[in-house]
């Protein structure tokens, strides 16, 4: 089994290649990171580096732009947080198991805050409880969260409840944190919204959408017909899906679900993406980091 | 109402578990390609999705009713309803043979026989019909057979004969050919003789491999004028042995008291010796009723035994099977589209 870690950093690099060359790295450096008054050196410029952070006359002298770096503020901790109920064993939007999407967007973000020095813990579970890893730096432990993820998600596994892991971060962590989560289309309801502001009291929350497998209408159409529902089993039968009015209901009721979301989300000040395949992960993990720069 | 292959139902019953297990079993092999997905809800809650379940749900039904009750049909089909009942069948299997004394006392007794026979040769089904006249000597017209056009033809004959009409003397030709006229004994002799030999040589004997009655219908007067190679009573007892009734008809009974050696009393002794009957005729008219009490006398004496009859009684359980299908090709015509 080729690590996982790999997988993402090769995601990574191609994604680098096409648009500029560190351009995630930047852009999770100067969200994150900070700035103290303890000047620590120069650096060149990468993409993605905020232009205020630019020394002007350095970069003059120097020819090419130039970064003032500064001393860390402090050590970041990134708990990652997912869902590794059955319900993340389905098929997501474009076709994949929807874990595969998770594991691609947190290993990124993971092997973002790795580089850059921040430790990176994990929160997963499904709804008969939460499991975590300690916050530790390192490739090798990244690489077991990694895992983790990977291996602890199958049809076979319980309900999922995203819930369930949220509530567990509220009662179980104390520090400040930067809080990533990735979770399936959520419903929110008072409750969900009630926990969500809690925790956004105390940590940044991060939150990317994995995209669930769309039940009619046409994208389904080179899809096999028969569908069924990891919570119960449940049978749907494709071809009763295909009518003009069901798809046309479908289609409206997912725009409303979806803003729904959006609005819960950006009431509560959390930054929110959403990918639908693990193509898709890069662009939105680089999305999702622009979105929190301008939020603050 | 039975089934006489009963046990197809349970074996039907037998056949349709194992095939459920195999369905079921290789169902949940198959359930491997059908894609998770979480959040059915998402497509379960629409009103538009429940109202497209519930219709196709409503034709699954009527397809599975359907194709239950075609299966239960079919399978009821399979195990042969059938209607017991018991039948004493009449017996089919008569060999007749008209004898017509050819006198010309008795023509319009012959005619009426011929007639008769003509008539009823019409509903025959299995009887062997044969003609024999003679006179002082016998002329088989026909020998014993079941082809019922020729019969026809030949008795029509045969009435135009003795009816007298011209151009049909041709018929009796041969007739005379012996010492004198009226030779009765011996025209029952030939006419007994026209009998095919049984087959085991014991007459009557049910070992056979078919059993058929034997009856003369015998038509004449008794007046014997000449010398007969045999006697009436010596023709009787020819008949006796080879289990062939004599039914005698007599147009001309002029007997004078009780004596049995007057010639109708002879005929009667003679008839009545074989197990047949006599009958004196006051009219040719009398004919058709006289022959069709020789007629249900013969159909009594041979009734077979009670059998039973078993009739296949399927045709309810194919027309529901037929219905059922009809409605099973349209409900599955109605799924797949």
């Amino acid at each position: 089994m080729s690590s996982l870690l790999t997988r993402v950093k090769s995601k990574m690099s191609i994604f680098a290649h096409r648009k500029a060359r560190g351009m995630l790295d930047g852009e999770y450096g100067s969200v994150f990171k900070g700035r103290s008054l303890d000047f620590d050196d120069l650096r060149a410029y990468i993409p993605g580096d905020e232009v205020r952070d630019i020394d002007w006359k350095a970069s003059a002298r120097h020819g090419s732009p130039l970064i003032k770096r500064y001393v860390a503020v402090r050590r970041q901790t990134v708990l990652l947080i997912t869902d590794t109920g059955r319900n993340m064993a389905a098929s997501a939007l474009g076709g994949e198991e929807k874990k595969d999407i998770g594991v691609m967007a947190l290993g990124v973000v993971g092997y973002l805050a790795q580089r850059h020095g921040d430790v990176v813990g994990l929160v997963c579970g499904d709804a008969t409880g939460s499991r975590s890893l300690p916050a530790k730096a390192g490739e090798a432990h990244l690489e077991r969260i990694l895992r983790t993820v990977d291996g602890g998600t199958g049809l076979t596994s319980p309900r999922s409840s995203i819930g369930e892991q949220l509530s567990y971060v509220a009662r179980n962590y104390g520090q400040r944190m930067l809080l990533f989560v990735v979770a399936d289309e959520l419903v929110p309801d008072a409750g969900m919204e009630r926990l969500l502001r809690r925790l956004r009291a105390q940590h940044e929350v991060l939150w990317l959408t994995v995209q669930d497998a769309q039940l009619a209408g046409a994208d389904s159409a080179t899809q096999p017909a028969d569908r069924y529902d990891v919570a119960d089993s449940r049978l749907l039968p494709g071809r009763l899906a295909e009518s003009e009015a069901v798809i046309r209901a479908y289609t409206a009721a997912q725009e409303q679900r979806d803003a729904a979301r959006e609005a819960v989300l950006r009431r509560l000040g959390i930054a929110h993406v959403h990918a639908g395949s693990s193509h898709d992960v890069m662009p939105a993990v680089f999305t999702l980091l622009e979105r929190h720069r301008r939020g603050k | 109402m039975e089934l006489i292959f009963w046990w197809m139902i349970p074996a039907a019953f037998l056949v349709a578990g194992g095939t459920y297990w195999v369905v079921r079993k290789r169902d949940r092999i198959d359930g491997s390609v059908r894609r998770p997905v979480a959040h059915s809800h998402r497509l379960t809650e629409l009103p538009e999705y429940r109202a497209a379940v519930r219709r196709h749900r409503r034709w699954l039904t009527v397809a599975a009713v359907a194709g239950g009750v075609l299966m239960a049909a079919a399978v009821v089909a399979a195990a042969r309803p059938a209607e017991r009942s018991t039948v004493s069948p009449e017996q089919r299997n008569r060999d007749i043979i008209l004898c017509l004394d050819a006198s010309g006392s008795m023509s319009s007794a012959d005619a009426a026989v011929v007639e008769v026979f003509a008539r009823l040769a019409q509903g025959f089904d299995g009887e062997r019909l044969g003609l024999t006249v003679f006179d002082s000597s016998a002329v088989q017209v026909f020998p014993l057979t079941d082809d019922y056009d020729f019969v026809q033809e030949q008795l029509a004959e045969a009435k135009e004969a003795f009816d007298g009409a011209p151009g049909s003397a041709g018929f009796l030709d041969g007739t005379w050919n012996g010492a004198g006229s009226s030779l009765i004994g011996d025209g029952l002799a030939s006419c007994v003789e026209g009998f095919p030999a049984a087959e085991d040589g014991a007459p009557g004997d049910s070992g056979g491999t078919v059993e058929r009655s034997r009856s003369v219908i015998l038509a004449t007067d008794n007046f014997v004028s000449g010398d007969p190679i045999f006697t009436l009573e010596e023709a009787a007892v020819l008949a006796k042995e080879k289990d062939v009734r004599v039914y005698a008809l007599n147009p001309g009974e002029f007997d004078y008291g009780i004596d049995p050696d007057q010639p109708g009393a002879q005929l009667r002794m003679a008839a009545e010796g074989t197990d047949g009957a006599y009958y004196a005729l006051d009219s040719p008219e009398a004919v058709q009723d006289i022959i069709r009490k020789v007629q249900s006398t013969e159909a009594t004496a041979f009734k077979a035994a009670p059998q039973a009859a078993l009739a296949d009684r399927a045709e309810i359980p194919l027309g529901i099977a037929l219905v059922s299908g009809l409605v099973l090709a349209g409900a599955s015509w109605r799924l797949r589209s």
